[in-house]
């Protein structure tokens, strides 16, 4: 563990003379922040160990060359979340660094709480008084001179998104001061302190810090710990801080973070005041209407409307139409093909590549001209309502509903998301906050969330349906959802997560802003799913030169004929569907265009494939994500339990005599 | 009145028992004075607590003045809190002297005051008395839960129930915390919440744990 941090120290500073790093709390500006001093290129990667992602930028003044190091939000330095913790490490580890707080004026409080943690850890450090405006508007007024005298530091007033106050900011980068001000604990906290500090070693934070992190109990710290000191003055610290804890109810954390808090409630009394506020503006009428238990509805369905036009229409169809017809079927794929024959001799290795389960001609074309345009619309759709603060008031909306299938509202997200893409969707996961959570959604998303690529099929094909068909189809996959998140949540060990969710105000989306997200997000897109699907193809190339095909063929066709009662011609069109979903569905659609499936045969065929895990690239991500053991878990659940829906819905349809 | 040795060894028993801890070396290791082996071996010849083996067990008598002495500690505890607003930290110590010196009829002046609470500051039960059952619905609560505002208003939260340490962490980073005010903004489709500019959606439970005073009384300002 310890390992991994001491290398991050030197990744994140390649030749750089030191780094500058951002820390906040969650929605304060400061990935535009970041952008302002770092321009336009940044890396986004994932902390050595974690799947807490880092952004990174190098700026330039005064003849040094810094790294800016863009941390996750925080609310605290005594972790309670992953992100928490690699920032606490970061700061702990990181040797020559200046932090650069980013605050949120209005939320200055809150604020505080980590800027006394950051005093304390005695680094060079600068408080950027970001959203004055917001703050102005709201009759709060902010005496930041006196903040400044107070802390030791600077303090500078910013509204990042107009660039005011920013040259200040850049400037005093330069000369930045550590902070004077300490907090005055209670005398028995503070005497173990003393005495823990003694026994602790040289280290790019104060010893006080360290000590007071020791004393709250902080057990991410072990692992340093140990690499650090001996087993014996781990036991003593360990002694002192039980000494300490017997004299308090509360748990120490608790304690004294609480004297923090005072000591913060102190210092807003003199800096902090709010004058009448100028009523209420439109943004939290907004917000107040997207929350409303009745009136919130409509602009929730409006909402949807409008991200489907986008994504399901205009990404999906349009944007797809032209990358693969066009792009890639008229020129990239033809050219490859010729380019590929040209050079390359052997016939293996040019199927391999441009065959009919081509790396080229199949993966890449899947990965990039059909799917790149679904991920990519989404993302901007995504980022859309992430920037204006509709998706926490969506949690909102839906949380009592997700509560029923043992999740909360923040599972709305990656859900969400699945409608997009099942595989991206999977990887998002990794915002909830309990490995049971993940486990939850990871096997909702591969059952019964269908993605976009095949939605656009299945809405296709029931359209020439009657209204009853649509319905017994979304009627079954909903019942499933539901019932399987309801009886697996009572079944899958661990614990739910708190639902405490921040409502940032409603805000006007910066554009820049929304192209860089966008941007980082598409590039994680292409580096770490698109291999996926090229590994999947490799499968199923595989799987077709040694002949498996034919024989999975074959043993998959009683159950497809005598449970499901559809024509043996449609194994292929399942086959093909784990290996990439819409093929599935279009495979259905030739068959039932050509009158071989009858409806009822239809909606049957088309509940199983739903239901089937989406594609090879899901399963790859599932291995990933949840690792192998978990994935072939719920791989061997999820194919047969599709097939037996499929063949009850049958078998339903057949004994009612329904005919849809 | 029985002597205050007796009365906080009764205390450390009723206290010990909700956890369910009844070993007579626990017991021991948990008292801080220093004869308290002697003090337990008074108790029983008074006939307070049965000591059985391994077992210390409070008898009917015993029980009985246990649980009122914790009551006084208790709602002496809530009284310096909510009223005085003492400092979490000096509360315990504070209570620890009232639960010698207040009378019955006291006590019930307070608890009624108070409201008839059910939990201490950090989330102990408070054993009921008379006054609880008889008074129930004459007195407004000074102090409500989170919950039973109205949408739209406002309350200074005078304690969190500490159902979770890592529950009361993360509220106190989010500046949810005793004195500050709190305005609930909607119950449906669930609890949304607003402490300074911070606002909040939460689960029902959390908004449960939450106490308030209603009305704004920002302190020292
Ligand atoms: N009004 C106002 N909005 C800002 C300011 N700085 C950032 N924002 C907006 O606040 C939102 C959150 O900013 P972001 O940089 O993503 O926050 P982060 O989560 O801290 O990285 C975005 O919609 C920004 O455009 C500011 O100074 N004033
Ligand atoms: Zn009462």
């Amino acid at each position: 563990m310890h390992g991994h941090g001491a290398r991050g120290g030197h990744r994140f500073r390649k030749g750089a003379d030191r780094a500058i790093v951002l820390v906040g709390n969650p929605n304060v500006g400061k990935s535009v922040v970041f952008g302002l001093l770092t321009g336009q290129y940044v890396t986004v990667s994932n902390y050595p160990g974690t799947t807490v992602e880092i952004a990174q930028g190098t700026t330039g003044f005064h003849g040094s060359r810094s790294v800016v190091i863009d941390m996750p939000g925080i609310n605290s330095l005594i972790p309670m979340s992953e992100d928490e913790r690699v920032t606490r490490d970061i700061l702990l580890k990181e040797r020559s660094q200046v932090v650069l707080q980013v605050a949120d004026a209005k939320n200055l409080r809150r604020a505080l709480l980590i800027t006394l943690q950051l005093a304390e850890m005695e680094l060079p450090l600068i408080l950027d008084l970001n959203m004055t405006d917001e703050a102005r508007s709201r009759g709060i007024s902010i005496d930041s001179r006196r903040l400044s005298d107070i802390l030791g530091i600077e303090a500078i007033p910013t509204v990042a998104t107009r660039r005011e106050g920013t040259d200040r900011l850049v400037k005093e980068l330069s000369n930045p001061r550590v902070s004077k001000y300490t907090v005055k604990y209670d005398r028995r906290i503070e005497e173990a302190v003393g005495k823990i500090a003694e026994l602790l070693p040289e280290q790019p934070i104060s010893r006080r810090s360290l000590a007071l992190m020791l004393l709250a109990g902080d057990t991410s710290l072990v692992p340093w710990l140990k690499a650090y000191l001996r087993e014996d003055i781990i036991t003593k610290i360990d002694q002192i801080r039980q000494a300490v804890q017997a004299h308090y109810p509360d748990r120490l954390s608790y304690v004294i973070n609480q004297q923090r808090m005072e000591a913060v409630d102190s210092i807003m009394k003199e800096v902090y005041s709010v004058t009448d506020k100028t009523g209420t503006s439109l943004a939290a009428h907004l917000s107040r209407w997207s929350m409303h238990p009745v009136g919130g509805i409509p602009i929730l369905l409006g909402v949807l409307y409008l991200v489907y036009k986008f994504v399901g229409e205009f990404g999906a169809g349009t944007a797809v139409d032209f990358l693969e017809g066009v792009i890639f079927g008229r020129y990239l794929n033809p050219w490859s093909v010729r380019l590929v024959e040209y050079l390359v001799p052997i016939s293996i290795v040019r199927d391999l590549l441009v065959g009919e389960y081509g790396l080229i001609t199949m993966g890449l074309t899947y990965a990039v001209a059909i799917v790149l345009p679904i991920v990519g619309t989404f993302f901007v759709a995504f980022g859309l309502l992430e920037d204006s603060g509709y998706l926490p008031r969506l949690a909102t909306m839906v949380n009592r509903l997700f509560k029923i299938i043992g999740l909360n509202g923040k599972a709305v997200l990656p859900m969400v998301l699945g409608l997009g893409c099942d595989t991206m969707a999977t990887l998002t996961t990794r915002i909830l906050e309990t490995a049971k959570e993940r486990i939850l959604v990871t096997l909702l998303l591969a059952l019964a969330i269908p993605c976009s690529a095949q939605l656009g099929v299945v809405l296709g094909m029931l359209g020439t349906l009657s209204l009853r068909a649509a319905l017994v189809w979304a009627g079954v996959v909903l019942g499933v959802l539901l019932a399987v998140g309801f009886l697996s949540s009572r079944f899958i060990p661990g614990r739910g997560s708190d639902f405490i969710l921040e409502l940032p105000p409603i805000r006007i989306p910066q554009f820049s802003n929304m192209l860089l997200k966008t941007a980082a997000r598409i590039e994680w897109y292409l580096k770490e799913v698109v291999p996926l699907f090229l590994l999947g193809t490799a499968v199923l190339f595989a799987f077709d030169k040694l002949q498996l095909l034919d024989i999975i063929r074959k043993a998959a066709s009683p159950v497809i004929v005598g449970l499901l009662g559809l024509p043996i011609q449609a194994t292929e069109a399942f086959l093909l569907g784990f290996l990439r979903r819409d093929y599935g569905a279009a495979g259905l659609f030739m068959l039932a265009k050509a009158g071989q499936l009858n409806p009822n045969q239809t909606v049957v065929s088309l509940v199983t494939i739903t239901l089937f895990v989406p594609c090879i690239a899901n399963f790859f991500m599932i291995i990933k994500e949840r690792g192998l053991k978990t994935a072939l878990g719920m791989v061997g659940f999820i194919f047969p339990f599709a097939f037996l829906v499929g063949g009850l819905l049958n078998i339903a349809l057949k004994y009612l005599g329904v005919s849809l | 009145m029985g002597n205050e040795a007796t009365d906080e060894l009764l205390e450390l028993l009723w206290i010990l028992r909700e956890e369910g801890e009844d070993r007579l070396t626990e017991v021991l290791q948990a008292a801080e004075a220093a004869n308290a082996e002697e003090t337990l071996r008074n108790m029983a010849r008074e006939g307070l607590i049965n000591l059985r083996s391994d077992r210390v067990i409070l008898r009917q008598e015993g029980k009985k003045r246990a649980e009122e002495i914790v009551r006084r500690h208790r709602l002496a505890e809530r009284l310096l809190w909510e009223v005085l607003e003492l400092e979490q930290r000096y509360i315990h110590p504070e209570a620890c002297r009232f639960e010698h010196i207040l009378s019955p009829e006291v006590t019930e002046s307070i608890c009624t005051l108070l409201g008839h609470p059910h939990i201490c500051p950090h989330g102990k039960p408070i054993p009921r008395g008379e006054c609880c059952t008889k008074f129930k619905t004459e007195v407004k609560p000074l102090v409500v839960r989170l919950i039973d505002l109205e949408a739209g208003e406002e309350g200074t939260i005078t304690f969190i129930v500490p159902r979770s340490h890592s529950r009361l962490d993360r509220l106190l980073a989010l500046g949810i915390t005793p004195g500050s005010v709190v305005k609930l903004h909607q119950k449906r489709p669930s609890y949304v919440i607003q402490v300074g500019e911070t606002e909040l959606a939460v689960d029902d439970e959390i908004a449960h744990d939450i106490y308030v005073k209603r009305g704004i009384e920002r302190k020292g300002q």
